[in-house]
């Protein structure tokens, strides 16, 4: 290949493409003049920069109206289909329209109550969706399947949540059945950890071995597991609840109806309490990034979790043997702070064996692994092949 | 940065607020803290108060009694542009923008940047481009007429707006009242964003699940008293909702600041 110089007529155009479809990315959907304001590009130059990104099959274009003009609207180009990941978490929901090779097209994100409804959190979904289909000129018609991640037990049968009380209005209710009838697409739902584990496993750190355990620490703590390559999910969808194993028998209640279980010291609210007599009042999303800064109280209990968790993932990792645990979730982004003392632990308890010793690494997909495993769930369930590239996984938009 | 919850800094406190319009009385002797990364929610039904106390807190109105700190000193606003000076933005239900000016003109408007040969249009237009990325906003351009845009990006421009002054507290003023959900999901993320940059938001809302989603505490204004203060991670909706209609009677305060 030749090597393009420096500021050259050429480099400056192969930049200038680059801009243009970064923008596309980011934006979801912009019509030509958007596009013009928002690179700094001259029309004419967006013009024919938007015609060579179609000629090579990169973006989409369709004639829409703004304010009432006829306007070209760009949108990246969706390889066959469309699908959606809807990720329920304990405090915000992340909805994300992606094409078959999970490339994200567009995303939204809303924040949550606590104890949020299931109505409010379900129709709120339904209409995000919506937006975003809207905004690249798509309809319920054009998407394959909608994967939904929830942080609860999911009985894969009816798609409802398999343990009472784990999240509160929720119990009994078909999740699956009420996003279908709304949306007129079929419907899959799984536990977060379990998605997490399958996107990382397929896409992810553990798209290289057979066995892996993902551990998805955060509000609660819960873990995937992958087994020869399938996500094992137990007959009532209760595998790898590790955050309800119990770590101390003087503990706490816990919501599930136990007593000291692991969500009850290393679960987010745990970890809230824990700081609240130094630092007031803090939320799981401040303890993390205060803990990643350096700050004594925040990194001591994160720490501290790291190595709580690690002693019940030691355990799990004893009765599968996987090749590596990927570690997930809020914690995760404190990085060593969390994965340290958690690899110390597991470290100590686990026999080490000499054919492939035990890694403990962090999550590849970070804050995306629930809806991109709850895409690709949706996908598989609906046969579609997902053409997995490793490029994929690190696609920024 | 403090270390214990008693020397975290309380950026705004309204001690005794009292405002009465002839024989209406809008507020009686009423307390509100807001620290420095803390989002405090506002509510109450119509005619509870709130926008009153939004007002004295920007310097639309002044109390009849009553002390307003900010950073620990007693300070009087006459009007918006001495609160403004002191660090207090606020953004109104109106929005009060220029739907012919663009986004950055808007972000300036009346506060323009001035360079050596007249208005430093460069210098404004890249404030306004690292101010809306600094909210995670969704405005392509900083030049777009705001006539072209949605209601939730103007709420976006009223609240980067805000950003320009370097406030330490930020009042909003039913920012998602009249908003889809998609544009709420936005505004609701620029609050969080927000209280990252350690700024305290005063944030009126009718909406319990918008309230309850971004805020760390809750006041509840009743007949212009308070009527209870909840931590958002312990309250539910069905007790917000009957501090606020009266059915339920809240102690004056749960938490001791």
């Amino acid at each position: 290949m030749v090597r393009k110089a420096p500021g050259s007529q050429s480099s400056l155009r192969a930049a200038n493409k680059a801009l243009v479809l970064q923008t596309v990315q980011r934006w979801g959907g912009l019509t030509q003049i958007e596009l013009a304001a928002a690179t700094g590009l001259s029309p004419a130059s967006v013009s024919t920069i938007v015609r060579d990104l179609f000629a090579a099959g990169v973006v989409e274009t369709a004639t829409t109206t703004r304010n009432g003009r006829r306007a070209q609207l760009v949108t990246v180009s969706r390889r066959m289909g469309l699908a959606v990941g809807i990720q329920f978490g304990r405090r915000h929901v992340h909805v994300v329209l992606a094409d078959f090779a999970l490339h994200p097209i567009a995303e939204h994100t809303l924040p949550l109550p606590f104890e949020h409804r299931v109505d409010t959190g379900l129709d709120r979904a339904t209409v995000l969706m919506a937006d975003l289909l809207e905004r690249v000129g798509a309809s319920f018609d054009d998407v394959a399947g909608v994967g939904v991640a929830v942080p609860a037990p999911v009985e894969a049968g009816t798609g409802s949540i398999s343990v009472a009380g784990v999240m509160p209005g929720w119990d009994g209710v078909d999740i699956a059945q009420t996003l279908s009838k709304r949306t007129g697409r079929p419907v899959y739902v799984d536990n977060d950890a379990n998605v997490g584990a399958l996107a990382e496993s397929a896409l992810g750190a553990g798209r290289q071995v057979r066995d892996v355990v993902y551990v998805r620490a955060s509000y609660g703590v819960s873990a995937g597991v992958v087994v020869s390559g399938n996500v094992h999910r137990g007959y009532a969808g209760v595998a790898g609840e590790i955050g309800h194993v119990m770590v101390d028998p003087q503990g706490r209640m816990c919501r599930c109806g136990n007593r000291g279980c692991l969500d009850t010291v290393a679960g987010g609210a745990a970890l809230a309490e824990s700081v609240r007599p130094v630092l007031g009042s803090l939320t799981l999303t401040d303890v993390v990034r205060r803990a990643g800064d350096g700050e004594p109280a925040c990194a001591r209990v994160v720490a501290d979790a790291g190595a709580q968790v690690g002693a019940v993932v030691a355990v799990v990792a004893m009765v599968v043997n996987p090749q590596v645990v990927v570690v997930g979730g809020e914690l995760a982004e404190t990085g060593e702070v969390f994965l340290g003392p958690l690899r110390e632990r597991i470290g100590h308890r686990v026999v080490g064996n000499s054919v492939a010793p035990l890694e403990i690494v962090p999550a590849e997909l970070g804050s995306r692994a629930e809806v991109m495993g709850a895409m690709l769930l949706a996908l598989q369930a609906t046969e579609v092949s997902v053409p997995v590239s490793p490029e994929t996984a690190v696609e920024v938009v | 940065m403090g270390t214990s919850p008693e020397s975290v800094d309380v950026l705004l406190s309204l001690q005794g607020i009292t405002k009465c319009f002839g024989a209406v009385e809008a507020l009686v002797d009423v307390d509100l803290q807001v620290r420095s990364h803390e989002v405090v929610a506002v509510v109450g039904d119509n005619a509870a108060g709130k926008s009153t106390l939004a007002k004295i807190v920007a310097g639309v109105l002044s109390p009849d009694a009553g002390v307003v700190e900010l950073g620990g000193h007693p300070v009087v606003l006459p009007n918006p542009a001495a609160a403004r000076a002191q660090g207090v933005e606020m953004v109104f239900q109106d929005l009060a923008l220029c739907d012919n000016l663009d986004v950055t003109s808007n972000l300036f408007l009346g506060r323009e940047l001035r360079g050596p040969f007249g208005r430093d249009d460069a210098r404004m237009e890249e404030i306004a481009v690292q101010v809306l990325d600094s909210l995670a906003s969704r405005i392509p351009s900083a030049r777009t007429p705001l006539r072209e845009l949605s209601a939730g990006q103007r709420q976006a421009v009223a609240i980067a707006r805000t950003l320009i002054g370097q406030p330490r507290v930020v009042v909003l003023d039913e920012p998602t009242a009249a908003l889809s959900i998609p544009q709420t999901a936005e505004v609701l993320i620029h609050v969080q964003r927000l209280r990252d940059l350690g700024l305290g938001v005063v944030f009126i809302s009718h909406s319990m699940t918008d309230v309850l989603a971004v805020a760390d505490r809750v006041e509840v204004l009743r007949h212009g008293r308070n009527h209870g203060s909840f931590d958002t991670a312990t309250t539910s909706q069905e007790e917000l909702i009957g501090a606020m209609t009266g059915a339920r009677v809240a102690p004056r305060r749960l938490q001791v600041v």
